[in-house]
């Protein structure tokens, strides 16, 4: 009976055989590739399927067949260490396939790497990119291969050279293919170039301001355009602006640490009165008082723009006081950030009238200035009838402990009020 | 229920209260982690602050280096451009030099002078690439600065976040601690509630279980004692229904016993019935013999009739064959009656001229007498008086008979449209016409000219031409004349039966629309009694079942054949006929304006004809009615023939004889009465003669009243007188 037994497999059990439906499900996990099936299988089954299906298919077969965000979860933990999924409006394979592209694109160079890299891919990811966020655009080879040779030599002699050959890759092609695209921020410059420093590794060319400025005309969804530490001069702003006249749905629009001077101050403050921006970040330029009275003289008429930061220019005083009177008939900016930018007690005097004035405005931010303690009490008497402030920076603005504390007493108050005042008309009580 | 809502109350203000404790609890930590928040950012940005002043400071700084170096160049520019200058300048000079110690000693100088500007140029560009590793040292500095503060920002985020983390995590467990613990309170509230309630329920619960046994006890009992009464009540009602049902029962068998009775009495009945049944269709069978008997009985009979029927139409024609023999010897015998009359007649009229001749001699005589009386004795103018008799020769009849309807139609027209023309023609035709018919000669005028200018058509087409040319009156008689040839009215009888039948149409018309009953059925030319029975045999031959039962009653009193009736009517007719031409005539008297419409001329006037040719036939009986009627006129002209002198004259007469007689008396007084005497006496016997001679004379005798009668005692006296 024993031997009988052992002749029989004793190990034999009904449950090692795995069922038919398991053998034909691994099947079609391997052979994903070549016979990609799951539409018709069981919702039960398809489970599974994905559940085992390998993160390193090709996108060609995944990226219009597979919808499941666990799988794409799978994909972007595999390549990436940090996931945030909030900024991707929580759908992994967006992030999965922006980031993907935006891979592809910091590491494109011009003349080297072949274009159908990029091409091949729009097919797949027209559908699943809203946002692209490139923050590296590498120079042509043709540098590099000077740049490596001349590596000893003089760094000012390379200046004339590269001038031609330096253009990057040119979005205009896959910017339009994108039906979506709805954010889109570029840095033209190297990241992580260390001591292989050279200014050409930072050339916007005058070739690529047009390109990028024809292809942002064409992209109508466009909200967000932001191009930041790119060299933007005068001339490319103006390029730009005439370009985004009356887009039709351009909200935001950040311009940030460039060299942008008065005159492109004024193009952009054109281009206020000619679209729907409502956000505009200008910080870090060269704006001196010419450029800020253009801003202002636009922002006086303006009825769309809700914020605007100019931090880090050369305004002064001039400036500070014609953006101030803008405020005195502006009734829709709510946040206006004016740090760093040489302004003292004139500003501060004209400043207390607007604060006393105006009703919508929610956030000022004087930080590093002079205002000096003259001004901080001005600001102080101006702000006694404000109910509307939330926001009040005067951080090393010289206008004394006391007034400060004092500000940050109403500010404060103000801030309460408003919470409430939310609070009761959505009257939902917080338990 | 009430101490449950009792308890509520205390509750809800306790759970506000609670309420209120979480929230401040909540309010608490969030403004502690809304200033702990705030704190951290304020933490965390100033770090960028302080770069953005740091950057604003060395770009201040930056700009004035630049400036000084912008002006340090430029002064060095000044200075070597200045030098240059000089420099070129002496190279002019050395052109000039001509001595060789001298143009090297310049030159030397020279070479120096380029050495000092090429050693102040050197020194820039080392101060200026001093200034530039400087500045890459600052570069490298801020980078490492940068980086720094980069860290420090990282630290100060990551402690933020710790603290924030914590703080968040205590904050949390203090809220929910409040929570559990408010949860707790509410929880022992309810539950030490719920365990009231559960109780009071407990209670309730055996109080209404209590009261259920009792109730259900209760029912019970009511539920034995209705049991106990429904029994009774059920075995008295079965004891019932049983001795019904016994009842039943018999009347049952009674109904049974009765069923068989009928039964019997039924099955008895039907074995009579079948017997009868029996009896019935050997009876029919009879029957059946008997009817084919009866059949052939029939056949034979229907032969028989159609041989008397044959025998009969013989019999018939045999005897209308006698009939019509019968009626030729009838027109023999009229005619002879009419030869007769004729001769009689003749004879009449003879005797008639004789007597007149007679008459009017001693007319004559009388007349001379008067004349002479007149002329001789009066001495006065004598004239011949003018009767209508004295012209009159043969008899009476003779003179109309002759005058042509025609003329008499001439005489009524003319009479009335010429009103008074010819006095002597009314008179006659007054005379004439007025005792002979009653009818007016208006209504005769007014029929006749609606005859002329209804019945045109029976004139013929070529008279109507010239007709136009004429007067109306002449139109109206010529048209008349050719009417009246058409109609073959030729006789004066012949127009006044057609204005009698017009007349009398007329009445009948009114009588039929006095009578509507009978004007129903008979349509217009319907006639009333006499005018009917001349057309009796037509109007016998239209069916005209509606007018049957009068004329039964009219014509035949007895109920006598069609046929018969329609002879009687025949033979009556000329009988009838003066009566019934008579009757209508004073009937029609007092209707002289009686107005006939255009419409009927027609009709009356093929009734007319109709009835004209009968009347024709029956011409030998009208005439010697005519005649026997004369006879009465006779009479009148005999006796206007006697008083031919009138009584005035006679009177006169007489007074002439008495005045004679007185003048005779006188005469004879005067003169000698013998010779008087004798003379009287001769006249006397003259007279006396003359007087014999006339009453013997024959005529006389034969008048029914002789007018000697009494003119002899007028024709005595004057002879006495004499």
């Amino acid at each position: 009976y024993y031997t009988h037994r052992v002749i029989e497999d004793p190990e034999w059990s009904l449950a090692t055989v795995p069922h038919l439906t398991e053998l034909c499900l691994q099947h079609i996990v391997h052979n994903f590739e070549k016979n990609p099936i799951l539409d018709r299988l069981l919702p039960e089954h398809q489970r599974k399927v994905l559940d085992r299906l390998s993160t390193g298919l090709p996108l060609a077969v995944t990226a219009n067949l597979i919808s499941d965000e666990d799988y794409w979860k799978r994909c972007c933990t595999e390549r990436w260490q940090v996931c945030d999924i909030s900024n991707y409006g929580d759908s992994w394979k967006r992030m999965f396939f922006e980031r993907h592209l935006e891979n592809i694109l910091k590491c494109f160079i011009p003349n080297t790497t072949d274009p159908k890299q990029v091409l091949e891919l729009i097919p797949l990811c027209k559908d699943y990119v809203w946002k692209l966020e490139v923050d590296q655009f590498l120079p042509p080879v043709k540098v590099d291969q000077k740049e490596e040779k001349d590596d000893l030599s003089d760094t000012g002699s390379d200046f004339g050279l590269g001038e031609v050959s330096t253009h990057h890759y040119n979005l205009g092609v896959l910017i339009t293919a994108l039906p979506h695209l709805e954010e889109l921020h570029l840095t033209y410059g190297v990241k992580d170039c260390g001591m292989n420093f050279e200014w050409n590794l930072f050339n916007f060319t005058h070739q690529d301001c047009c390109n990028l400025a024809v292809a942002v005309k064409t992209c109508h969804n466009l909200k967000v355009f932001k191009l930041t530490r790119s060299k933007v001069d005068d001339d490319k702003t103006r390029l730009l602006v005439r370009n985004l006249l009356d887009h039709p749905s351009l909200v935001e629009l950040n311009l940030s640490h460039n060299l942008i001077r008065d005159k492109g101050a004024r193009a952009v403050g054109k281009l206020i009165n000619h679209s729907r921006l409502e956000t505009l970040d200008l910080c870090n330029n060269q704006i001196r008082h010419l450029g800020a009275q253009a801003l202002a003289q636009a922002l006086a008429e303006n009825s769309t723009l809700t914020s605007l930061n100019l931090r880090l220019n050369c305004l002064e005083d001039k400036g500070g006081e014609a953006i101030g009177h803008a405020l005195l008939t502006n009734t829709t900016l709510k946040s206006i950030h004016l740090g760093s930018n040489n302004l003292s007690e004139p500003t501060a005097v004209l400043f207390s009238q607007v604060l006393a004035q105006n009703t919508t405005l929610t956030s000022i931010n004087f930080s590093c200035n002079h205002l000096g303690l003259d001004g901080g009490k001005q600001l102080l008497e101006g702000l006694k009838d404000n109910k509307a402030l939330t926001e009040f920076d005067l951080r090393l603005a010289e206008v004394g402990q006391e007034t400060e504390y004092l500000i940050h007493q109403i500010v404060w108050a103000n801030r309460e009020a408003a919470r409430l005042g939310a609070l009761q008309h959505p009257p939902t009580k917080p338990l | 229920r009430e101490a449950l809502g009792e308890d509520a109350e205390p509750k809800v203000a306790e759970e506000e209260e609670e309420q209120r404790r979480t929230h401040k609890q909540i309010e608490e930590s969030r403004q502690r982690l809304a200033k702990l928040l705030f704190d951290g950012t304020q933490m965390v940005t100033n770090i960028q602050v302080a770069a953005d002043l740091r950057e604003t400071q060395r770009r201040a700084e930056e700009a004035e280096l630049k400036l000084q170096r912008v002006e340090k160049l430029e002064n060095e520019a000044k200075s070597s451009t200045y030098k240059f200058e000089e420099i070129t300048s002496k190279w002019a000079l050395a052109k000039e030099m001509t001595i060789p110690q001298e143009l090297w000693q310049l030159l030397n100088q020279q070479q120096q002078q380029c050495e000092l500007l090429l050693e102040e140029k050197n020194k820039l560009i080392g101060d200026l690439q001093q200034e530039l590793k400087n500045k890459d040292e600052q570069y490298v500095q801020a980078i490492k600065k940068q980086s720094d503060d980069i860290y420090l920002l990282l630290e100060r985020m990551e402690e933020q976040i710790r603290i924030m983390l914590k703080t968040y995590h205590h904050k949390l467990l203090q809220i929910e601690k409040a929570f559990e613990l408010e949860r707790r309170e509410l929880l022992d509230n309810n539950r030490k509630k719920w365990e009231e309630a559960i109780q009071a329920h407990n209670a309730q619960e055996l109080e209404y279980l209590h009261a259920r046994m009792r109730k259900v006890e209760e029912f019970e009992k009511q539920l034995n004692q209705l049991r106990v009464e429904d029994e009774e009540e059920y075995n008295s009602m079965k004891i019932q229904l049983e001795n019904d049902v016994q009842n039943l029962e018999r009347q049952l068998q009674q109904m049974k016993a009765a069923y068989q009775l009928n039964q019997e009495k039924l099955e008895y009945n039907l074995q009579v019935l079948k017997k009868q049944d029996e009896e019935n269709t050997i009876i029919r069978s009879q029957q059946k013999r008997k009817l084919n008997r009866l059949h052939s009985l029939l056949n034979n009979l229907r032969t028989k009739l159609a041989k008397q029927e044959k025998q009969f139409r013989e019999e018939n024609q045999s005897l209308a064959a006698y009939c019509e023999r019968i009626t030729g010897q009838c027109k023999e015998v009229q005619r002879r009656m009419r030869h007769f009359a004729v001769s009689d007649a003749e004879k009449f009229t003879e005797v008639w001229l004789m007597n007149e001749e007679e008459a009017k001699g001693l007319m004559r005589k009388a007349l001379d007498a008067d004349r002479i009386i007149h002329t001789q004795q009066l001495g006065l103018p004598w004239e011949e008086p003018r009767y209508w008799f004295l012209n009159n020769v043969g008899p009476l009849r003779h003179y109309k008979a002759k005058r042509m309807a025609t003329k008499l139609a001439v005489e009524v027209l003319t009479e009335l449209g010429s009103g008074e023309g010819g006095k002597e023609n009314t008179a006659k035709v007054e005379d004439r016409v007025t005792p002979l018919r009653n009818i007016s000669k208006t209504t005769v005028k007014k029929i006749l000219e609606l005859v002329s200018d209804e019945s045109g058509f029976l004139i013929e087409s070529k008279l109507l031409r010239p007709l136009h040319a004429l007067g109306r009156h002449e139109r109206t008689l010529m048209k008349l004349d050719s009417i009246f040839a058409a109609l073959e009215i030729d006789s004066e009888d012949d127009l006044y039966q057609l204005v009698d039948f017009f007349l009398k149409y007329k009445a009948q018309e009114v009588a039929v629309s006095q009578l509507p009953k009978f004007a129903k059925g008979q349509g217009c030319g319907q006639l009333p009694g006499g005018r009917w029975q001349l057309g009796g045999r037509r109007w016998w031959k239209a069916p005209c079942p509606t007018c049957w039962p009068s004329l039964q009653s009219q014509g035949s009193p007895g109920g006598e054949d069609v046929t018969n009736l329609a002879e009687d009517r025949e033979d009556g007719g000329s009988s009838a006929q003066r009566d019934e031409l008579k009757s209508p005539r004073s009937l029609l008297g007092s209707l002289p304006s009686v107005y006939i419409h255009a419409d009927d001329v027609l009709k009356i006037l093929k009734a007319f004809v109709r009835d004209f040719h009968k009347l024709r036939e029956k011409d030998g009986s009208a005439k010697e009615v005519l005649q026997v009627r004369d006879s009465s006129k006779d009479g009148e002209y005999w006796e206007a023939l006697a008083h031919v002198i009138p009584e005035p004259t006679l009177k006169l007469w007489d007074a002439l004889a008495v005045a004679l007689e007185e003048y005779y008396e006188v005469l004879t007084r005067r003169a000698s009465l013998l010779a008087e005497a004798a003379v009287l006496q001769q006249q006397n016997s003259e007279l006396c003669l003359l007087l014999e001679e006339y009453v013997s004379s024959g005529v006389n005798s034969k008048l029914l009243s002789p007018p000697t009668q009494w003119m002899d005692l007028n024709l005595s006296r004057p002879g006495e007188a004499q």
